[in-house]
């Protein structure tokens, strides 16, 4: 697949649906949020990541069903073969980013 | 993975509402499950404060996004698969729904549609101009320092610069007083023509009795007052724009009254003293001898006193007056001293206008409101069947009310559009209609006032919504489809709306007795004799510089006078110092030797030439006015006699039962003065003012004009004052560059301003008035047709029985007078409660006048009467059997 077929993902965007992937059965919304806060160590608001996840649904990047199981119904993520793709072109573009670059300066400039 | 078993931590009920508000209907409950679960794990992880401190930032972090994502779905329709055949919706989209819904009511319904906006876009925009106007007299703070503090000294206009001078230093009570008197002046600047503008000249103090610094420059500074002190001026903002708006004004010499003027100081924007039509302010040489003045104390109250209780430093300060002046009975100044504070003294005379007119127009917008309220209630009971078939669909109390009040505040929201821009258009009118003075000139548009439409509209559409609504709630709208065909939602009864109808016409009725109270007083006015034929004259007020020599004045005005009465179209012209009807003037003592009772007795005084009486149509009773052999008088020349003409006042005061002519009299020139003629009294000052003994003096012979003059001249042709008036100001400018004309106008508008504000507040309120009777008899239209056709098959098997058609239009008639009845006498009782409101615009009427209120009444029956027929007549005229089929 090529880039040109994907609209350039947004971090929260990109964040996610790596937090999608990561959570497997259980990607539902506050799982995701909590998944989005352990990887980045940030606090994320629960309203953007539901209003991401509907978007990127919107989109056609994500899937969501309805599981029956003993706890509450919840709509649960996954991710579509567009998903997938967009999620590795982004990858992919992130690493053509940093090819080359001098990461032991980039490091000695950050300690100052 | 958190626990899922239920926690007994239960999370803080305010965020879980916000977040229940928000959040998507179709997915509300698991994931505010699951915000619950995230709580209850957080508090027994990291203590209940964490734990809250959590929740309240993701509510209020999230309500943004939530929002904007209820707002996408609507916009876009997406609704995720997963939520197939989840219950309910978002609530936006209903409201989109029904937004669309109403749109398409209402634009099926045009005319209906039309009558609503127009009457609630009338009542907006003209209470929210009336607003804009008012505001200043109203509402806003004076542009002075602790405000409250100031007060005008009793008399103004009536001190003189020798009690000043004497005062200066023992005003008990008050920290510092100012004396100023108008003075308005002659501008130029360069070899531009001179112009009038609006000016005072005061003692030094003025500006820090006001407490107001000027934006550049500097105030006046002790010492600016005295003769021979440089002649300076402080100008105010406005001014300051047209001289250019640069710092570089300050310090820039003008010619003020012919004087060259250096500008010192220029106040800030929104200043003003004593009104907004003052722009110049000059420090006046205060003669510590000089007895004739015409000045206006103000003061700043010491600290401690308050400007509403100053009586024992009143007292203190009438002795020190009476130590020092010695007063002529009739002319005491010590008698009623008192002390107003500056905001009544500068304002008050205009609050009754200005009042009276916001309430007027308040009035007319709860008219407009009570009008779409009933409306849009027989709109409702005119809908009770698909009301009731959607309510039997499912459809619940709060969704139908929801779609009824989103209707009503389209309606509100088109009516705000069209109402500021109504108020836009009117504010201009309005401000002229309004006695206001330079207050009004300054009306602008801004954004205040299109926020005061939208914010009346909102409530005014929220009041009307309130009136559907409750009939709902209180109404069975199933039993609508189950049972009665006659009745409506709330019965036979209409109740509601017919009190909707009587609140109406009372406030109909509130307008219209004021109107016809003012129309009353007004007509009073105009009944009065003036002594004058006020028809086809046109005037012209031109000032000139005090500093010119009288007698140079004099012979400028009389170049000005003959090219003025050489003009075509003019029959007969005059000067005179000052007209009729204005108010003031100047007056002098009188010395009648054999009669020592007119000692200290004062007459008014006027200068005119010869053709004064023919000019202003006023009659000769004895003798005769001046002519040729009135000679003028060279100098001192004591051995003359000069001609007077009196009036009958005159007569009647000083020589009772007796002929006044060939009589001399002494005073005010030091040659006696023989009485050549008597004329009839002329409303010399106000137009109420009973007649005062009046003398008039040949120009040619006194050479005393001041330094203004007012031409008059007698149109052969009406139309062709215009064209005279402006011809005259050509003239004036040619003859006499120095001179300025102040004013062109005709002694109609004279007479007009004389008649004052209750003038123009009735012309504004019968338009008002009549405002308020259409929009009554729509009112009353439409709640007796309304009413007619709910009982329509009542009628019709009645008529079938027997029942005559004259009797059914009676009684729909009747049922309309009787709306009437009740709202008149509703209306009588309001009018009662307020007539104060209107008392100190009316003459010779008083707040309690049959006559107004029975015109009122009866033109609210009249209108209730034809506006209840129409539905009547239709009722009477039907065809029984075809309405019995037709349900």
């Amino acid at each position: 697949m090529k880039a040109a077929d994907f609209a350039p993902l947004g971090v929260l965007e990109e964040q996610v649906l790596v937090a999608v992937l990561r959570a497997g059965d259980e990607a539902y919304g506050m799982e995701v949020r909590r998944e989005i806060e352990r990887v980045a160590g940030r606090d994320v608001a629960i309203g953007a990541v539901y209003a991401t996840l509907d978007r990127l649904e919107s989109k056609g990047l994500l899937d969501s069903r309805r599981v029956v199981s003993e706890g509450p119904t919840r709509r649960r993520f996954a991710l579509t073969r567009a998903g997938a793709g967009a999620l590795a072109e982004t990858r992919a573009m992130r690493d053509r980013l940093w090819q080359g670059v001098d990461l032991r300066g980039l490091a000695a400039l950050a300690r100052g | 993975m958190p626990n899922p078993t239920p926690s007994p931590i239960h999370a803080p009920r305010l965020p879980i509402a916000l977040l229940r508000a928000l959040l998507p209907r179709a997915e509300r409950d698991e994931l505010l499950a699951d915000v619950a679960t995230e709580y209850a794990h957080l508090a027994a992880e990291r203590g209940v404060g964490a734990a809250r401190r959590w929740i309240w930032w993701q509510t209020l972090r999230s309500a943004p996004g939530l929002t904007l994502w209820r707002g996408w779905r609507e916009w876009t329709g997406f609704e995720p698969r997963a939520n197939a055949f989840r219950p309910g919706g978002a609530m936006l989209k209903t409201l989109f729904a029904d937004l669309h819904y109403a749109a398409r009511r209402l634009r099926t319904r045009p005319t209906h549609t039309l009558l609503v906006v127009l009457t609630l876009a009338l009542g907006i925009g003209g209470t929210a101009a009336v607003f804009g106007i008012a505001r200043p007299v109203l509402f806003k703070a004076l542009p002075y320092t602790d405000a409250g503090r100031l007060g005008m000294f009793w008399m103004p206009g009536w001190w003189t610069e020798q009690e000043f001078t004497y005062l200066r230093d023992k005003f008990a009570g008050f920290s510092e007083v100012a004396a100023y008197r108008p003075s308005d002046v002659t501008l130029r600047e360069g070899d531009s023509p001179a112009r009038l503008v609006g000016g005072i000249s005061t003692s030094w103090e003025l500006f820090d009795v006001l407490g107001v610094r000027p934006m550049l420059g500097r105030a006046f500074h002790r010492g600016d007052d005295v003769a021979g002190a440089e002649s300076i001026a402080i100008i105010d903002h406005g001014l300051w724009k047209q001289l250019g708006g640069t710092p570089a004004v300050v310090g820039k010499r003008v010619m003020l009254d012919g004087t060259p003027t250096t500008i010192v100081g220029v106040m800030p924007a929104g200043f003003w003293f004593p009104d907004p039509a003052v722009r110049i302010w000059r420090p006046q040489p205060i003669d510590p001898e000089r007895q004739n003045g015409s000045y206006a104390f103000v003061g700043r109250v010491a600290p401690g006193g308050d400007v509403n209780h100053m009586d024992a430093p009143l007292r203190r300060l009438t002795t020190t007056i009476k130590e020092r002046f010695h007063y002529a009975e009739g002319a005491d100044k010590t008698l009623a001293p008192a002390i107003t504070p500056l905001r009544q003294a500068l304002l008050g005379s205009m609050r009754p206008a200005a009042l009276s007119t916001l309430a007027v127009m308040a009035m007319i917008l709860l008219i407009a409101c009570a009008n779409v309220a009933a409306l849009m209630l027989g709109q409702v009971e005119g809908r009770s069947t698909e009301l009731a078939v959607r309510s039997a669909l499912g459809a619940t109390r709060e969704r139908i009310i929801q779609q009824l009040f989103v209707e009503v505040l389209l309606v509100g929201l088109v009516a705000a559009a069209a109402g500021a821009a109504l108020a836009v258009a009117g504010l201009g009118t309005l401000a002229r209609a309004l006695p206001l003075g330079a207050w009004s000139e300054g009306a602008r548009f801004d954004w205040s006032l299109f926020s005061a439409a939208l914010l009346l509209a909102l409530a005014a559409v929220s009041l009307v919504a309130l009136v559907p609504a409750w009939a709902l709630r209180r109404g069975d709208l199933r039993g609508t489809l189950v049972g009665g065909r006659t009745g409506g939602i709330q019965g036979r009864g209409g109740r509601l709306e017919r009190g909707l109808v009587v609140a109406e016409v009372a406030l109909a009725m509130l307008v219209a007795t004021g109107a016809a109270l003012l129309v009353h007083s007004v007509r009073n006015l105009y009944a009065i004799e003036t002594g004058l034929r006020p028809h086809g004259l046109a005037v012209i007020d031109v000032v000139g510089s005090a500093e010119e020599r009288s007698a140079d004045r004099g012979r400028t005005v009389k170049a000005i006078a003959e090219e003025l009465a050489a003009l075509p179209g003019v029959e007969r012209s005059a000067v005179t110092m000052k007209l009729p009807l204005r108010g003031g003037g100047d007056s002098f003592d009188i010395d009648i030797p054999g009669n020592p009772a007119a000692a200290n007795t004062f007459t008014n005084f006027r200068t005119v030439t010869r053709d004064y009486f023919a000019t202003m149509g006023i009659t000769v009773h004895e003798g005769r006015t001046f002519d040729a052999s009135d000679q003028p008088i060279r100098g001192n020349d004591t051995s003359h006699v000069m001609s007077i003409v009196v009036n009958d006042a005159f007569v009647k005061e000083y020589f009772p039962g007796q002929s006044a002519l060939g009589r001399e009299v002494r005073g005010g020139f030091n040659v006696p003065q023989r009485i050549v003629g008597v004329v009839a009294n002329v409303a010399e000052t106000a137009l109420t003012d009973s007649a005062a003994p009046t003398r008039y003096y040949l120009g040619d012979q006194t050479s005393w004009f001041e330094n203004r003059a007012t031409f008059v001249l007698r149109a052969r042709r009406e139309r062709d004052i215009p064209a005279l008036l402006d011809q005259a100001r050509r003239i004036v400018q040619r003859v006499a560059p120095e001179m300025a004309v102040q004013e062109t106008t005709t002694m109609d508008r004279v007479l007009d301003e004389a008649v004052g504000p209750a003038r123009q507040v009735m012309s504004l309120l019968a338009v008002l008035s009549a405002l308020a009777l259409a929009l009554g008899a729509i009112g009353i239209y439409g709640v007796i047709s309304h009413f007619a056709s709910r009982r329509k098959r009542d009628w019709a098997i009645r008529c079938a029985l027997g029942l005559t058609a004259e009797r059914v239009m009676a009684h729909i008639v009747g049922q309309g007078v009787m709306l009437v009845a009740m709202g008149v006498a509703a209306g009588l009782v309001g009018a009662l409660a307020l007539r104060h409101l209107l008392a100190s615009l009316l003459y010779g009427v008083g707040t309690v006048d049959l006559v107004a209120f029975a015109g009122a009444a009866l033109a609210l029956f009249a209108i209730g009467a034809v506006a209840a027929f129409i539905p009547a007549r239709r009722a009477g005229t039907v065809d029984p059997a075809r309405v019995l089929r037709e349900q």
